[in-house]
């Protein structure tokens, strides 16, 4: 567990964290940054945050990837919204919020690899296709229209929906259940 | 709206909100429910969200820029040597004392001048210098859309720049809006910098946000600038600056900041 170590002050970690998330932490970014100059910028702050919050990973909750993806996320996303001038919303909550490593959290959502897949198969074949588009393939809203032809309104009701199905199977899979039970 | 529907609605706005697609309308009626107490997210949404960027992203086969990369590693040094045990670091309640207090502005950039700043643990990449030149398009430009910023923000902030013992001769101006994210410094006198050697960088200090200064933008003044109109350049969002701090740092500019050369200081408060 490398965010354990990082935890810990480990410098060695930092740099295994580094080679093992960076094109993760570059991937996210570049989904929501196209400025090459920017996107240094989200990658080194997203590692700033990881160093500074690594304490508060907790193996249970979620991977080790997942957390770094949040981090990314955050930092990408922030910056996105504050480029497009759109009206302001609050901030994505900052690393402190995240689940203390020895808060129980109604948040758990270990899924590994086969987890995510598993539960990916169980959502609606077009809600898959768009989360395809979206998450593989990186396509923005306007770009999944163009591609399907669907409305933008049925295109974001998809992802919000399928986001919140997906959370939930994914609970009943960390509860030991069949993502596909009620 | 009954209970369960108030909250199922939340819970589509959470999902556009981590998505970032939410539209202005969704976005009060997202502030309005989210002031209820019931209506408290956890992090699941965000996670799910997170886990399916690393189940996809993961097996691209995407490698880090080389520079990139080298950059992070050559910073970890530094970044975990930020917060020695025995370094200078100024804490928010420390800075809120600092900036209020009456000194004057030089005295109060020279002990800025000591202290140690760490806004991330790797090196900016240095910005094209020529782009950097104030040649007249952009100087015009520039004041253009400080006029305009002027002109439209609601929550203005203006503060005078005063020079440290060296560059008591400059004089200027910053404007700053938190709403927009925008501001703009108006700089006179101000001797030109050789950009091949030293570049000045502007600081922005937030201690609401951050004991440390956000960087914001570094910037080249030529020899017949006149007044010179700088725009800010922040990464990161700044919501209540008490203080403005120019310094002379290497050419390209750094993040690890020895603040050896400080030049100005523009008190918000």
């Amino acid at each position: 567990m490398v965010l354990l170590r990082v935890a810990q002050g480990d410098e060695r970690a930092m740099e295994q964290c580094i080679t093992k998330f960076g094109p993760l932490v570059w991937s996210i970014a570049k989904r929501h940054v196209q400025d090459h100059s920017a996107l240094e910028d989200i990658v080194q702050e997203a590692f700033t945050d990881l160093w500074k919050s690594a304490k508060r990973y907790n193996p249970a909750i979620a991977t080790e990837s997942t957390f770094v993806g949040l981090l990314a996320r955050r930092r990408a996303i922030d910056f996105a919204r504050k480029e497009s001038r759109r009206p302001q919303l609050e901030p994505l909550p900052d690393a402190d919020s995240l689940p203390h490593a020895s808060i129980e959290s109604s948040a758990t959502l270990r899924c590994e690899s086969e987890d995510v897949r598993a539960a990916l198969k169980e959502l609606p074949e077009e809600t898959q296709q768009i989360f395809s588009l979206h998450f593989d393939e990186g396509m923005t809203h306007p770009e999944i229209v163009e591609k399907t032809g669907l409305p933008l309104g049925t295109v974001k009701t998809r992802l919000r929906r399928g986001l919140i199905d997906l959370r939930n199977k994914f609970r009943r899979l960390d509860s030991g259940q069949s993502p596909s039970n009620p | 709206m009954k209970n369960q529907d108030t909250s199922d609605r939340f819970e589509e706005l959470e999902a556009g909100r981590i998505l970032g697609d939410l539209v202005p309308s969704e976005v009060q009626d997202w502030k309005i429910l989210s002031a209820n107490p019931n209506n408290q997210a956890d992090l699941s949404l965000e996670l799910a969200a997170a886990a399916l960027d690393a189940e996809f992203l993961t097996n691209e086969n995407t490698v880090l820029p080389e520079e990139l990369l080298k950059k992070l590693h050559n910073g970890i040094s530094e970044f975990v040597k930020a917060e020695p045990e025995n370094a200078v670091i100024v804490r928010p309640a420390r800075w809120q004392g600092l900036l209020a207090s009456s000194k004057a502005a030089w005295s109060i950039a020279a002990l800025f001048a000591v202290l140690f700043i760490a806004k991330s643990f790797v090196e900016k990449t240095p910005v094209d210098p020529e782009g950097l030149m104030a040649t007249a398009p952009e100087k015009s430009s520039s004041s253009e859309a400080r006029e305009t910023l002027i002109s439209k923000a609601g929550d203005l902030i203006q503060s005078e720049f005063g020079g440290t013992e060296n560059y008591n001769q400059m004089s200027g101006t910053v404007v700053w809006s938190d709403a927009l994210q925008e501001g703009y410094m108006s700089l006179t006198n101000l001797p030109a910098n050789d950009p091949g050697a030293k570049q000045y960088q502007l600081w922005i200090v937030d201690p609401g946000r951050d004991e440390k200064p956000v960087d914001g933008g570094v910037f080249d003044i030529s020899a017949n600038d006149g007044t010179a109109i700088i725009p800010i350049r922040n990464p990161l969002m700044v919501t209540n600056p008490q203080a403005f701090v120019i310094t002379l740092e290497q050419s390209g500019g750094v993040v690890v900041s020895k603040q050896e050369i400080v030049v100005a200081l523009a008190k918000t408060s």
